[in-house]
């Protein structure tokens, strides 16, 4: 995922691929998401989240809806 | 392969907190004959249990020679996304594992990213556990079921 200027250079960077417009994300949003995702990363005992666990950060996060769907 | 340290899933954990170590320490996240000579093991042995590990999603090899590309969230290569943090550069291989470094370290950061679009480039600041300064808006191209078709584009 990457980081655009604003929602206008997302729409150009989309229209240039031929791609629709995925789903947007504030920073902060991205910041809590990498919070979730990354904290235990360099602890021993880590291990990858579960599905259950991934749904429930992406919805802690406000990332709800099809788009974010983790199962078939 | 030797059975010390528990065959392939002993040796895939060994290898593991290496790898994640050696990269938040350094910057630079350990290739297989590095790893091979710290653990005192075969680099085919290493070669291994880094497959045993990418098979897990625990980090992403490069397509043709079996190299790291990415212990998540460092990224071994020059991705343009760059994060100063604990007085080292590391690089990210997106805005959501750049945002993952600090996290990792539990340190401040500053990260450095592109415009996805024109390239300019844009800058957040992490301190104290928070995201103090940033700007622009975060893109994913990709549903989230689908990320792992192909992990280089979300």
């Amino acid at each position: 995922m990457l980081l655009f200027r604003s929602e206008e250079h997302v729409d150009r960077w989309c229209l240039a691929r031929d791609l629709q417009r995925g789903a947007l994300l504030t920073p902060e949003q991205g910041w809590q998401l990498a919070n979730g995702w990354y904290k235990d990363k360099l602890k021993p005992d880590w291990r990858r989240h579960t599905l259950e666990e991934t749904e429930a950060l992406l919805k802690d996060v406000g990332l709800t809806g099809p788009f974010w769907n983790l199962r078939d | 392969m030797s059975e010390r340290a528990g065959g392939i899933e002993g040796l895939a954990s060994e290898v593991r907190l290496y790898v994640f170590r050696q990269a938040a320490e350094t910057g630079r996240v350990p290739q297989p004959a590095q790893t091979a000579s710290a653990l005192r093991r075969t680099e085919d042995e290493i070669r291994e249990a880094l497959k045993h590990l990418a098979a897990g999603k625990v980090l992403i090899l490069a397509p043709n020679d079996g190299n790291i590309w990415a212990a998540n969230p460092f990224c071994a290569v020059n991705s343009g996304f760059r994060v100063q943090a604990n007085g080292r550069t590391y690089w990210g291989i997106c805005i959501w594992d750049s945002l993952g470094i600090p996290v990792a370290l539990g340190k401040n950061a500053v990260i450095t990213a592109p415009c996805g679009d024109c390239g300019d480039p844009m800058s957040l600041e992490v301190r104290d556990g928070r995201l103090v300064r940033s700007e622009g808006v975060i893109h994913f191209a990709v549903a989230a079921h689908h990320w792992w078709d192909n992990i280089g584009f979300t």
